[in-house]
Parts: C-alpha cells; structure tokens; sequence
C-alpha cells in the first residue's frame, strides 16, 4: 500500500514523498493517528504550489479512505482557514517534525527543513493517518556542517548558528522576532514582506535550480 | 420534483458525507438536492442532521475521535451554508433565540461551537459571542437581543465559578431567561446549585443533548404537519 500511494503522489506533482511513524509523538487529540505522509512541493517561481499541496492531500485522503483508513489532513502553514472546526486542531502539529521523522531531510540552520538534494525549496504538507503504513528511517542530525552561509547573509543576523539534532533539547536556531521584525521593516519600504535570502543561498539543490 | 427513491438517495449521500467527513461530496449532494427540487428541511434534517447523529452515536461508542467528530462538523457547515438560503422559515412554534459563548478567562470553544452549530441547524438565530467572554457582555447582549436562551460553557475550574455571577446578573435582569450551562468541570450539581435550567456533562453529551433538543423540535414539526394534513 505505502509503495502504491508513493507512486500515486509522485506521478501527480509530489517532489518528495516520505512516511513517518510518530507514536508517542502527538498530543493527545491526535494520537491515534500515529502515521504521517508528508508530501513536498519544490516551490518554483509563478507556480501554485499551494493548490497542487492541496490537490495532492485530497489524492491521498481518498487513497486511504476508499481503504477503509482515517485520515486527517493538515494544510500548508501559509494556507489555512481560521474559520473551521478543525482548524483549532491544526497547531498542535509540526510539518517539518513530520519530514525529518520520514526522513526527507534535516533542519537546517536557517530553521527550514532542508533535503539533499532539493535543498530548502521545499514546500510541505501532511496527511495523518491510522493506516499501518511501513515507516522510513528518520533522519537524527543536522547535516549543515561548517557552512555558513545562510548566517553571513541572513540581513538580520537572526541565525544562531546552532546544527540542529532531534536528541538535543530544544534550542533557538532563529531568533525569530529579529527575522520577523526585518520583514515588517521591509514591508513597509517595498510593500512586500519578501526576504528568502538563508532559502536563496543555502548550497543544497541550488545548483538545480540554476540549471533548469 | 424527483422521485421518492431519488430524494432518499440524496438524503443518504448527505447523510454519508457528514459521517465520512466529505465536504465536497457533502456540497455536491446539497446542489443535488436543490438541482432536484428537494425541500431544504427535510434535506437538511434527514441528511445532514441524521449523519450527525450516527457521528454522536460513533464518538460515543470511541469508534471516532475528537479530530473526525470537527470534520464532519464542518462538512455539516459546507452543506448548511449551500442549503440554509432554501430554508422556508419553519413554524415551530418554538422557534427562538439563542446567546452563547465561553466564559471570561477560557479559549476552549469546541464543544461551545459545535452546541452552536445544532442551534444553526434547528433555525434557531445564534448571537455568538465567541471565547473568553467578559462576564458582563452576556447580560448585555440578552438585554440587547431579548434572546430565551442563554448558554454558557467552560472548560476549567477556574474559570467555571464566571457562570455563577452572570446566571445572577441574568436572573437580577430579566428572571425568565433559561440559562443552559456545559464544560468538563461542570455537572448536574453545579448547574442546580448555581440556578441554571439545563445542563449537557461534556462536548460528546453536548452535542447528544442538542441532537435531542434538534430531534424534539423535528417530531414538533412533524405533528404540525401531520395536523396540517388532517384539516
């Protein structure tokens, strides 16, 4: 079953798909929904990759029901209706949790999930599930090593520097009201809160992406 | 107008999409239903509504959990909103109003909104007054809406001790207001002790107790009918 969804996904838009065994993980709530597909976007410039996350959390909710299985889909962070029931259930939730148990990649210094090969250019959404799906090996340590990059450019000198490791206590990667506060400066002056600079240098699947 | 056995199959589709949580297939049923000149009430009531007590029934028996229970709610909501405008008022002859809200000091309004939603359906006209409410805005919005009905929920302690001072306040002003209280740390013996005239024990029986309070007001409707039809 795992294989065939995989397939389903990926022939429909998915750029990653990975499983991830969460048991014991989630709060209450949810926890009987202790499998997690999380699907990744590679985000690319003038295409709706929230629609296509969306289209491709509705392939897999019906992949799993018509097999007798719940589901729970949990949107994109950047596309979510505040007006529904079940969208007070949605921050007790972590998609980036999710990708790095399914193994799809670390998180990085710059605080996003960052895979191998496509670096922080991913886009992430998940469904969970109660279908006893295989899960794949999670991924443990950050793989950052001595690159700076993000760090050196980051305009707000928002990055601590610290590599992330999933046994480690929590600890801030990004001081994330220094990082908010350099959007808010900048939407004022452009109208645009944009900045991307930690996505835009980070050496992972960069290469890829200037190529194409 | 559509056959028998074609209004029963819509009526079951709704049905269905609220217990399996399909808000497309729940709009699309509802289209259907109007597309084939399906009374609203009667979709309404015996699709959305009768999916939504076997949904109460599944909670109960732990077959379903809390996060299936929001999402058959909300696709109840996406069928109501497509066939609420169709609705011909209904003479209930209880037909009322209806202030709710959780009390100052507590944000869980689960259970507080889906009480809200059976009130939705029932016709009921629903002043929401959202989440930690400040204690004195119930009174002031009874007074200002001249609802029958006022609910009043929370989820903890702390803030459970709030619902005596506004069942006060609300008693002072106008003593024939019924006040119907819900939330974990509440129970029968709260609600006499504090003066409340209903109780519902947790969101699950909230929501069996609104059912009920839905179904009642159905057979209400169902023998004004039935009189109708005798005349």
């Amino acid at each position: 079953m795992k294989v065939s969804l995989r397939k389903e996904l990926l022939d429909h838009g998915a750029t990653v798909v990975g499983i991830a065994g969460l048991r014991g993980y989630l709060s209450g709530e949810i926890a009987h929904l202790d499998r997690a597909v999380s699907i990744g976007v590679d985000r690319r410039l003038n295409e709706d990759t929230l629609s296509l996350l969306a289209r491709l959390q509705k392939r897999a909710v019906r992949f799993l029901k018509a097999r007798g299985h719940r589901t729970l889909a949990i949107p994109p962070d950047s596309d979510r209706k505040k007006t529904t029931f079940i969208s007070t259930l949605y921050c007790l939730f972590n998609h980036k949790m999710a990708a790095t148990s399914a193994g799809l990649g670390w998180i990085g210094k710059n605080g996003l999930l960052i895979s191998p090969k496509y670096g922080p250019r991913l886009s992430l959404a998940t469904v969970l599930t109660d279908a006893r799906l295989r899960a794949d090996a999670p991924v443990e340590h950050g793989q950052c090593g001595k690159c700076m990059l993000c760090i050196e450019h980051c305009p707000s000198k928002a990055i601590t520097g610290l590599e992330w490791s999933r046994s480690s206590p929590f600890e801030e990667l990004v001081r994330l009201g220094e990082c908010r506060s350099h959007k808010t400066g900048k939407r004022q002056m452009t109208g645009k809160p944009n900045c991307g600079l930690c996505i835009n240098i980070c050496p992972y699947g960069r290469k890829e992406a200037n190529t194409q | 107008m559509a056959t028998v056995e074609k209004q029963k199959e819509i009526k079951e589709k709704l049905r269905n999409a609220v217990i399996q949580y399909d808000e497309d297939a729940c709009k699309e049923a509802a289209q259907e239903a109007l597309s084939e000149g399906l009374d609203a009430n009667d979709a309404i009531f015996n699709g959305l509504v009768s999916g939504m007590e076997e949904v109460g029934r599944m909670f109960e028996a732990q077959e379903y959990f809390v996060p299936e229970m929001l999402m058959c709610a909300d696709a109840l909501y996406a069928g109501l909103d497509i066939l609420k405008p169709h609705v011909k008022q209904m003479d209930l002859g209880v037909k009322g109003s209806v202030v709710i809200g959780t009390v100052e000091g507590d944000v869980h309004d689960i259970g507080k909104n889906i009480v809200k939603m059976m009130f939705d359906v029932a016709g009921f006209t629903v002043y929401d007054l959202g989440r930690d409410v400040p204690l004195d805005s119930f009174v002031k919005e009874q007074m200002k809406t001249d609802s029958d009905l006022v609910c009043l929920s929370a989820m903890m302690t702390t803030t459970m001790t709030g619902m005596k001072k506004v069942i006060d306040d609300l008693r002072t002003k106008n003593p024939n207001v019924k006040i119907m209280l819900g939330g974990a740390p509440v129970s029968q013996d709260v609600a006499d002790k504090y003066g409340a005239d209903g109780y519902a024990k947790d969101a699950s029986n909230a929501l069996k107790d609104a059912i009920n309070m839905v179904s009642s007001l159905k057979k209400l409707k169902d023998e004004a009918e039935a009189k109708k039809k005798a005349k």
